[in-house]
């Protein structure tokens, strides 16, 4: 099988304030936020801080378990009024205060077992604001990218939706 | 032991000529001829991709006997989208709520508080 060195990145929807694209067989987001570095790394060390802005719009977080050291484990749990409670949950793999760390990311899809895979988080330094650079290493995403890329799923997936809408009004 | 669906999904979209069998069954169903033509792929070859699509639920033979068209099935594509979308959502709306956080801590620092309170407090020891 031949092996091609192919850099591809993919915009994912990035937003004026995030980037979103894909790499290969990684998912990064990259955003810069205005505060000094340590501060930044602490918002996410700190157990006390992580429920202060972790998980999406909406959801709260209750951070079951944190050992921040290599081999140690995390897991935190995210509840929203329109759902059962999700646990997320891992291993630190690598800490590296206050430039970068690596975990694994994993969350139980019922049904579908254990889902998700390592991340690696980096913080730079960019004129004493942070650049973090998260990248989620997901291993079938090539997959993901051409199908994305192709806008195939989404351009399928919205001639059904309204296809099935069409359908309703009828 | 059987495997996860979303693995089956990842397995099958894995490959190049399967997602543009794909891309080109997004515009509308194709017979096997007309799906191997724009390869340079012998049918055998190209049914074979068909199995693997099939296999994995993304694609299904139409009840024309003999033309028998493959068409696309889109549940098992919106796992993969919801499954992409969770992060994508997971990750852009905490660096959100990230951003908000780190600013209410330095507008509470310039109004001078005037120390390094909310850096230091948790320090351990």
């Amino acid at each position: 099988m031949e092996t091609t060195m192919t850099s591809t990145r993919i915009d994912r929807g990035s937003t004026p304030t995030t980037t979103i694209y894909s790499d290969g067989t990684d998912l990064v987001f990259e955003r810069t936020f205005d505060a000094p570095r340590e501060q930044v790394w602490k918002a996410f060390m700190d157990p006390t801080l992580v429920p202060r802005w972790w998980g999406p719009h909406g959801t709260t977080t209750v951070v079951a378990e944190m050992d921040v050291r290599p081999g140690g484990k995390w897991r935190y749990v995210s509840s929203a009024p329109d759902r059962d409670d999700v646990a997320f949950f891992g291993e630190y793999l690598e800490i590296d205060p206050p430039e970068r760390f690596r975990w694994t990311f994993l969350f139980d899809v019922p049904g579908m077992g254990t889902q998700g895979g390592p991340e690696t988080h980096v913080f730079a330094d960019v004129d004493g604001r942070t650049r973090i650079t998260s990248t989620s290493h997901m291993g079938s995403s090539e997959a993901i990218d051409g199908a994305l890329a192709s806008g195939m799923v989404r351009g399928a997936l919205e001639t059904w939706d309204r296809l099935a809408t069409l359908l309703a009004e009828r | 032991m059987q495997p996860d669906p979303l693995s089956s999904t990842f397995a099958a979209l894995a490959d190049p000529t399967r997602r543009a069998i794909l891309a080109r069954l997004a515009l509308g169903e194709a017979s096997v001829k007309d799906l191997s033509s724009p390869f340079d792929m012998t049918q055998p070859a190209i049914s074979k991709h068909l199995r693997v699509l099939e296999r994995a639920g993304l694609i299904e033979q139409g009840r024309n006997a003999q033309w028998r068209p493959r068409r696309l099935r889109a549940e098992p594509l919106r796992e993969v989208a919801d499954w992409v979308s969770q992060y994508r959502r997971h990750w852009e709306e905490s660096f959100e709520r990230l951003d908000a956080y780190l600013r209410e801590v330095n507008a509470g620092q310039e109004q001078g508080h005037g120390d390094d309170d909310d850096i230091d407090a948790n320090r351990p020891g």
